[in-house]
């Protein structure tokens, strides 16, 4: 695990699930699946052996998989994990063949599968009273277990964050309580709260006028040197992140989706002292070697190349 | 005008998406949401604080709308446009595509649309993607010559793993107006009007929805072809192509890049290389641009880029193909 100087190296799994994986006949998927945990867990395991000191996922059947495969090949090497939720590929793609409303049973069915007492007795408040609050926390609490049976004693959950798209919602919501009460949740279980972003100017303006502590919380935002998705632009997001020195930001997307190379990427992270850290997804596994080899590197200082 | 009160009817995904990107947008106001059922308004009516909820379109006459946006799902777009310009809620009206689920009623609601005034738009929010719209300046600038042939293609992996006898993909509509509606659009917008030669629709589940569709076109000197299918593996994110060839070269599009191949030499263009920054970002950049676009429209007074009359062709397209494919 990184110690306070050190910067988070994270690797990502979005590669992961851009992989088609499903055949046709269910024995053939069944095997297929495994075997595409297997590849999965191999790059998070050698990404860690090269240099990366956690893992940021999205919430998925496929990642959870993955989770107690890499768990199983650490043994009891700590790793720290940064859980995305909502998984809003699979919501969104339940939502529009459902509605909003069968989606919301769907999901309503699987918390009441868990057995999860906390969880339904919440649920069914938040039901009938369709209270956003207490809709949320039973989300959490379903996808808090979920992770928590797929990790292992060593792995610590060091934060559960939101998905971009709830996060840039709420903000156009202006939806300070909400994001208030799953900061409060969050820390309540001693995790820290998270927020993944596409508009991190906007956010830090918004949670400095709720009076948010950016000391307990951790973002996740684009920052790259070509300032790709960086919104407004480079120089604010640049300007934004010297004003919050106190927050765990971390950056994704440095390699501006492929378009640059990785020493040129870590050179302009390099320039940004604010940034407490990295996320890159690797597909394959001489990727994962050379990106923490290199990043472990130039980042943190290792001698290791 | 200098400030716009709009309400949104329809909070599935894309509604709750455009009511979000359009509190954002300056001298804008979302005072009112519609959706039929009562739980989603209980549940929005708490999260959207400030805006009012009403569970029928007839309601809005009493909110003092300057524009709408109809999010609903395509079947209700005819009755809730008609429903709007009867109770004379608003003629200034943002679609989401498809404009109508069928030729007759598409055309229908661009004659109201006329008849009644106001501005109107269909969100074929592609044509805010920066790598379509410089593909359309290269174009313009006639760099390849006349065009001769292009070969669309629309794919995505929605319904992959869809088994024999399914009836799942039907939910959706059928992949002609879904996924394959944006790429027969930005067609339109590159080449201008043409007319279906053959046309071929499979359906992968059952109830005969379409699941993908093959499909020829041809204009004066100019031919095209369609691949469209949400069936496909490797897609998670939808994918929307256009290989056009001209006489002095191609140009290959698609959301993130453009390539122009001119006397053996490739030029490529990726998002990154054009101007591709928002305000705000919620989904992808095309969501913020297109309601900018719109709200920029109505507060000028001026026509959009994309009307009933110029969007309702992609309709004339899928009745075509539907029709041919029998």
């Amino acid at each position: 695990m990184a110690n306070e100087t050190e910067r988070l190296l994270l690797v990502g799994d979005n590669p992961f699930h851009g992989i088609s994986h499903l055949s046709q006949e269910r024995a053939r998927a069944r095997n297929e699946q495994i075997s595409f945990t297997e590849f999965a867990a191999n790059l998070v395991v050698s990404s860690i052996e090269h240099g990366a000191n956690g893992f940021m996922f999205s919430v998925s059947e496929t990642t959870l998989a993955t989770l107690q495969t890499v768990q199983k090949r650490l043994g009891n090497k700590p790793l720290a994990l940064y859980a995305i939720v909502p998984y809003a590929y699979e919501y969104v793609r339940l939502a529009t063949q459902l509605g909003p409303v069968g989606l919301a049973k769907k999901l309503g069915q699987k918390i009441v599968l868990t057995g999860n007492l906390q969880a339904i007795f919440n649920g069914l408040k938040g039901v009938i009273r369709m209270d956003p609050e207490a809709l949320m926390k039973t989300y959490l609490f379903y996808e808090l277990s979920r992770i928590k049976s797929s990790a292992g004693k060593h792995m610590n959950i060091a934060s559960v964050m939101l998905h971009e798209v709830v996060t840039d919602m709420l903000l156009a919501l202006n939806a300070d309580w909400l994001i208030k009460s799953f900061i409060d949740f969050l820390s309540e279980r001693k995790m820290k709260p998270g927020f993944e972003t596409r508009n991190f100017v906007y956010l830090v303006s918004k949670f400095k006028e709720w009076d948010i502590d950016f000391s307990k919380i951790v973002i996740a935002a684009p920052f790259n040197k070509v300032g790709f998705q960086m919104v407004p632009s480079k120089e604010e997001c640049e300007k934004a992140l010297a004003e919050v020195p106190e927050s765990t930001t971390i950056a994704f997307s440095i390699l501006a989706a492929g378009y640059l190379e990785l020493q040129e990427a870590s050179d302009y992270v390099q320039t940004l002292s604010n940034l407490k850290g990295v996320a890159v997804g690797v597909s394959k596994e001489h990727h994962a070697r050379e990106t923490f080899a290199i990043l472990e590197k130039r980042l943190n200082g290792s001698k290791a190349s | 005008m200098d400030s716009l009160r709009v309400a949104v009817v329809g909070l599935g995904k894309m509604g709750l998406l455009h009511a979000s990107i359009l509190k954002m947008i300056p001298n804008v106001e979302v005072v009112a949401l519609c959706d039929k059922s009562s739980l989603l308004l209980k549940f929005v009516k708490k999260v959207f604080r400030g805006s009012q909820t009403v569970k029928d379109v007839e309601e809005l006459s009493d909110f003092d709308i300057d524009c709408a946006y109809v999010t609903t799902p395509i079947p209700a777009h005819y009755p809730v446009i008609s429903s709007l310009h009867s109770n004379k809620v608003t003629s200034n009206l943002f679609v989401e595509k498809t404009l109508a689920d069928s030729w007759d009623k598409a055309r229908e609601l661009t004659e109201l649309a006329e008849t009644c005034g106001g501005i109107n738009m269909v969100g074929y929010m592609k044509r805010f993607a920066v790598t379509f719209q410089q593909a359309k300046n290269l174009l313009n600038q006639e760099i390849i010559g006349a065009v001769s042939s292009f070969d669309a293609c629309a794919y995505s992996s929605d319904f992959a793993d869809i088994k024999k006898g399914s009836k799942r993909s039907g939910s959706r509509g059928g992949v002609l107006s879904d996924l394959s509606s944006h790429v027969i659009d930005l067609a339109l917008f590159f080449f201008g009007d043409f007319e279906v030669s053959s046309a071929k629709v499979e359906s992968m589940g059952e109830g005969g929805c379409e699941d993908a569709a093959h499909f020829t076109v041809k204009k004066l000197g100019l031919g095209g072809q369609f691949d469209v299918s949400w069936c496909m593996d490797n897609y998670r994110m939808p994918h929307f192509g256009l290989e056009i060839r001209g006489a002095k070269g191609t140009i290959s599009v698609d959301d993130d890049k453009v390539e122009l191949m001119l006397d053996g030499e490739s030029k490529k263009w990726y998002r990154h290389d054009l101007d591709d920054s928002v305000n705000f970002m919620l989904g992808i950049p095309e969501f913020y641009r297109e309601d900018k676009h719109f709200v920029n429209s109505v507060l000028s007074g001026k026509i959009t880029d994309l009307p009933f009359l110029t969007a309702s062709k992609v309709d004339y397209i899928i009745d075509q193909v539907q029709k041919k494919a029998m």
